[in-house]
């Protein structure tokens, strides 16, 4: 069998993952019980109405938070019960994040932003430098690497932000209502963008929309609905 | 009435709501506000204590006499009296004397002993004896007709252990005697002088029990009814000129003109915890507008008027200060029970002696207090407030603030940092005004003022020049907030500046003080010197009034074979309102062994001068209040002579806080009269092999030969003694300083907590991203160091600026003396990392607070 751990093996395998918020007296549910596996390569849409937990699913996938129950496993690395330390090193190594609010820091300029992962990480600086302009070049933003990141547009901060999240390599990048700030043009071009890196550089997505600006580009849809998916979840 | 209904609803669902969510941060701003207004108002309450005391006293004490008679530096011969006999202006006259006498035995205190003529006092001073009418007056015609006779008042009685119709022995200089209680007194006028620690007793007696027979300190007057000025003066004319006719109250002016330096300086610094809590309150209503611009926005698009916001703002300035206030209450009954007593023991050994019984916290006082808080509070609010005014309503459209108004805003206060530091320059010299350094205090503000100013800009330089290295060095933390810090300077320079403020209290006073101890040290070393001081029994308390008795002059130098024996007299003086000390002492043969703290002039050319009674010396604090210097003359009434002499040279001194006029003593006696002595030091002539032995051998041998008449002390207990009152005195001003600290590391930790919280999704992008929590700390704390580094190190520079401010301008201004500058390297270089730590220590609650929304948050986030 050829190349039995990129293809055979999914890059997100859950197993009734659970996450139950306490509130107040009460609890609300977040996700309850999913059970999903990812191959690597997919661009996977997420979809379901306001409230179905599709960011929960998210944060529990970038290892942002912890799940009540469950078993998960992303990027070949068991994610409950680690030590926060490995916590940091997956979200370095293995995942990339993209938020509605893109979330660029302001004190730093558009270059800054993107190498950011990378200087946490502790990577050679100037091979990161090399790879953001290269990125810079293919968003093209070449011209503005050293503008202050609050100065920018919305899509193209959202484009930086795409760039930020694959600094490093990640092996999935996680997009929560990427477009969701954003007008249809620079919606489908940031879509275009997730698109192009998924196909050219072979990094799996999983984004999360209420859109259907993504439907398209996708190889697989899913629709969750309180906090389970409704469609097949593994393999079709 | 509608519409302020309508505003406090306004500011309960805008202001009170934000502030009960935000807890932390006003309750830590609420402390420091409380923590200055209870140091501003626990002084003030000690101080005022302490003067009205005194003042009570004196008031008390001075009766209603129109005028008094004395003769300065000495005692009015009784015949005087005669002059008033037959007087056409003068209706009614009395006598009255004064001196501390204590019980016989062991550790007594001294108290006041009042000898007055019974008769002749009654229409002066009231003070009654108690009990029934005939027992009261049997008590009277006692005291009247039998020698060693005393009226004591009830709890000087109870202190003593004796009841009326009991009896007591009594120390004084010449003697001790045996009196008779014959009364007690009731607790109203006299009875109430020196918080009641007095006994009455017939002037007869109180001649003799202290050998000034045909003496008294001084005849008080009562004029007929209509009398003219001009009778007055020409009244005073015709006294003998040795006398002077004064007013009753001249004595507690020149008292509570003493203390009042004393007084406004402690306020000084009391109000700088006040001001410290004031960049407290500026720093949270200042971030509170920054942080809400956009509600605020919000609020003008849905028609809220500009001055409505403005007030909003201010409400929650005075908030802030009334709650402070209302905290300080009882953090200030605990702090005044302390300073109480450390201000009265201070005002007693450097000024005037006080006993504050009791302390009345006055309706006034404390609206005073409430007052100076809450206008404090609201001037703070007030800039804030009216930056809330200028948000506009469109800003409710605009995604974030631009970062370009920050930039020029550091530079623009950095400008007006500039104004500030040269507008100080211009009012430092300014003359006093009325003996308040006026000039002095306002560019003491102004220096912080600039300080502040200058330190949003110093935190951007500071920042931007470390970023390359630090990041190099300590990796993204560093960088991260070096960024942050550069963005932030504007919103942190309050906190900072406040920090500034505080090291720079500190080390100003840290090295003013140490100044102020080494100078001492070294006058103390040299111009106090000598082996053993002897005075006449309590010399000191009677401030040298009763000479030792001749005998004792003749036969000292015999007991003390190898001893070199320095005599010296003191008279208490007066020109006009500034008292000094004359002293009359054996300069020969203290230039043997000792030396004055010379200001100006040639120490080797001058000594033999002094020392030939070419002219007198005079210590810095006389030429600084007289305006006489080196090369003026001299004069003044002394008993009964009239000296005139040249000013040879300027001497620091640190005896008192008035001034003081050395003579020769032999000369001083060839020249007018026999000033006798009121006290001797004595100085081995040859370092002995067995100092202490033959120390104590003298000290037997002089104390069983007058051992009741005469006060000793060692020479090192006695320099030992004063470095203690020194220290005393500045334990105040540590308490106080430390306090400032406090309320300083309390902003730090405000602002780092509310900058943090603040920005809680940049820390959770930069966790999401690859960050780990360490990191994250590591940033946080960097921002710290960043804050505190330009707090401190601007701090000290200000501190710098400001002890040489205190030194040579306020201290000189406001007490006539100047010291030695010299840096306490030791000290600071101990203290300043202890506040390092401190102040970052005050980053720990920012670096918990970083962690409280969960990273998923961001998630959530629109
Ligand atoms: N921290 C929390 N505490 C309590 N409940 C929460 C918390 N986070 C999410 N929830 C709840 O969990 C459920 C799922 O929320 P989630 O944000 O995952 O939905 P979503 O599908 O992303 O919705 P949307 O499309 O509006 O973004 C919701 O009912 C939400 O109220
Ligand atoms: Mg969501």
């Amino acid at each position: 069998m050829p190349d039995p751990e990129a293809t055979a093996e999914p890059i997100v395998c859950a197993r009734n993952l659970t996450r139950i918020y306490p509130l107040g007296a009460g609890t609300v549910t977040g996700v309850a019980g999913l059970n999903l596996d990812i191959a690597r390569g997919e661009f996977v849409v997420l979809k379901g109405p306001s409230g179905s937990g599709k960011s929960t699913l998210l944060a529990l996938l970038a290892a942002l938070d912890t799940p009540s129950a469950g078993e998960l496993t992303v990027a070949g690395r068991r994610l409950s019960g680690r030590p926060p330390g490995d916590l940091t090193r997956f979200r370095r190594e293995a995942v990339g994040m993209v938020f509605q609010s893109f979330n660029l820091l302001p004190t730093l300029n558009v270059i800054e932003n993107i190498c950011l992962p990378a200087l946490l990480a502790g990577r050679d600086e100037r091979e990161a430098r090399r790879r953001a302009e290269e990125l810079l070049e293919r968003l093209g933003l070449s011209g503005r690497a050293r503008h202050p990141a609050d100065r920018l547009s919305g899509g193209e901060m959202q484009r930086v932000a795409i760039a930020r999240a694959v600094i490093n390599h990640p092996a999935l990048v996680l997009a929560d209502e990427p477009t969701g700030n954003l007008d249809s043009r620079n919606g489908s071009a940031v879509i275009e963008l997730l698109a192009r890196l998924n196909r050219e550089d072979r990094i799996t997505v999983l984004l999360a929309t209420h859109s259907d600006l993504a439907d398209g580009v996708a190889t697989r849809r899913l629709t969750l609905r309180d906090g389970a998916l409704v469609s097949p979840p593994c393999g079709d | 009435m509608r519409r302020l209904i309508s505003f406090f609803r306004l500011f309960a669902a805008f202001s009170l709501r934000h502030a009960a969510r935000h807890g932390g941060r006003t309750v830590a701003v609420v402390l420091g506000i409380a923590l200055g207004a209870a140091v501003f108002t626990s002084v003030r309450l000690a101080v005022h204590a302490s003067i009205a005391s005194f003042t009570r006293s004196m008031d008390f004490f001075a009766g209603n006499a129109d005028r008094v008679v004395v003769r300065p530096g000495g005692l009015l011969p009784e015949e005087t009296l005669a002059l008033f006999y037959t007087h056409p202006a003068v209706r009614d006259y009395s006598v009255v004397s004064t001196t501390y006498v204590r019980r016989q035995g062991e550790g007594t205190e001294p108290f006041l002993l009042i000898g007055i003529d019974p008769l002749l006092d009654r229409t002066f001073r009231s003070w009654r004896i108690e009990g029934e009418g005939t027992k009261a007056i049997e008590a009277w015609l006692d005291l009247l007709r039998e020698p060693y006779t005393i009226l004591l008042t009830a709890p000087l009685a109870r202190e003593l252990e004796v009841d009326a119709g009991g009896g007591l022995a009594l120390e004084h200089t010449r003697r001790t005697a045996r009196f008779r209680v014959v009364g007690l007194l009731e607790p109203s006028g006299l009875a109430l002088v020196e918080g009641g620690r007095v006994g009455i007793v017939d002037i007869a007696t109180f001649q003799e029990l202290t050998g000034l027979h045909g003496g008294v300190d001084r005849i008080d007057l009562k004029f007929r009814r209509g009398v003219t000025p001009s009778e007055i003066e020409a009244l005073a004319r015709e006294l003998p000129e040795d006398l002077q006719l004064g007013t009753p109250s001249a004595a507690r002016e020149s008292g509570t003109a003493m203390i009042r330096a004393y007084q406004l300086n402690l306020s000084v610094l009391s109000f700088a915890s006040l001001f410290v809590g004031m960049f407290l309150v500026y720093s949270l209503v200042a971030l509170n507008v920054a942080a809400r611009r956009r509600e605020l926005a919000v609020l003008r698009a849905l028609g809220a008027a500009p001055h409505t916001l403005f007030r909003l703002f201010l409400a929650e300035g005075a908030l802030l200060g009334g709650l402070g206030w209302i905290l300080a209450l009882p953090i200030g009954s605990v702090l005044v029970r302390y300073l109480l007593e450390a201000v009265s023991r201070t005002i007693t050994t450097l000024f005037v002696r006080v006993r504050v019984e009791e302390l009345v916290l006055s309706p006034a006082e404390l609206s005073v207090s409430f007052a100076v808080t809450l206008g404090t509070s609201l001037i703070a609010a007030w800039q804030p407030a009216r930056e809330a005014m200028r948000v506009s309503p469109r800003e409710a459209m605009d995604m974030m603030t631009p970062e370009e108004r920050r930039r020029k805003s550091a530079r623009s206060a950095a400008l007006l940092a500039l104004g500030c530091l040269a507008a100080c320059a211009v009012l430092l010299p300014l003359p006093p005004a009325g003996g308040v350094p006026l000039g002095g205090y306002l560019a003491v503000l102004l220096l912080f003022l600039g300080f502040a100013l200058l330190s949003p800009f110093l935190l951007e330089r500071l920042a931007s020049g470390l970023e390359g290295r630090l990041s190099r060095i300590a990796g993204p933390p560093a960088f991260l907030a070096g960024r942050a810090v550069r963005q932030g300077a504007v919103r942190t320079a309050v906190s900072v500046g406040a920090l500034i403020t505080a090291v720079a209290l500190f080390t100003a006073l840290v090295i003013m003080v140490y100044s102020f101890r080494r100078t001492v040290e070294t006058w103390v070393r040299q111009t106090v010197s000598g082996d053993l001081f002897v005075t006449a029994k309590m010399g000191q308390v009677n401030r040298f009034r009763f000479p030792l008795p001749e005998e004792i002059v003749t036969e000292l130098p015999r007991l003390a074979a190898g001893f070199d024996l320095v005599e010296s007299r003191r008279w208490p003086l007066q020109r006009g309102d500034f008292p000094y000390e004359f002293e009359a002492m054996g300069m020969e043969t203290f230039f043997r062994h000792g030396d004055f703290l010379w200001l100006e002039g040639d120490p080797e050319a001058l000594r033999p001068r002094i020392a030939a009674g070419e002219g007198v010396l005079v210590s810095e604090v006389f030429a600084a209040r007289t305006g006489q210097r080196t090369g003026d003359r001299f004069q003044a009434q002394i008993e009964g002579s009239l000296v005139d002499l040249p000013i040879l040279a300027v001497v620091r001194d640190y005896r008192t806080d008035g001034g003081i006029v050395f003579y020769s003593h032999r000369h001083f006696r060839e020249r007018y009269h026999d000033p006798r002595w009121s006290g001797v030091r004595f100085f081995f002539r040859e370092p002995p092999a067995d100092p202490e032995g033959e120390l104590a051998r003298l000290r037997r041998a002089i104390v069983a030969a007058w051992g009741d008449r005469l006060d000793l002390i060692g020479g090192r207990e006695l320099r030992e003694a004063v470095l203690r009152i020194f220290d005393e005195t500045f334990a105040v001003t540590t308490v106080l300083l430390l306090i400032a600290l406090a309320v300083a590391a309390l902003g730090i930790a405000t602002t780092l907590t509310v900058l943090v919280l603040e920005r809680s999704w940049q820390l959770n992008t930069i966790l999401a991203v690859g960050g780990s929590p360490p990191q994250i700390r590591a940033m946080i704390l960097w921002e710290a160091a960043f804050l505190v580094a330009v707090g401190e190190g601007a701090g000290l520079a200000c501190g710098f600026l400001l002890s040489g401010m205190l030194i040579q301008v306020i201290n000189r201004q406001s007490f006539g003396w100047t010291f030695l500058y010299t840096v306490d390297w030791a000290s600071l270089g101990l203290s300043l990392p202890l506040i390092l730590a401190a102040a970052l220590a005050a980053a720990l609650p920012a670096v918990r607070a970083a962690f409280r929304l969960p990273p998923a948050a961001l998630l959530r986030q629109r």
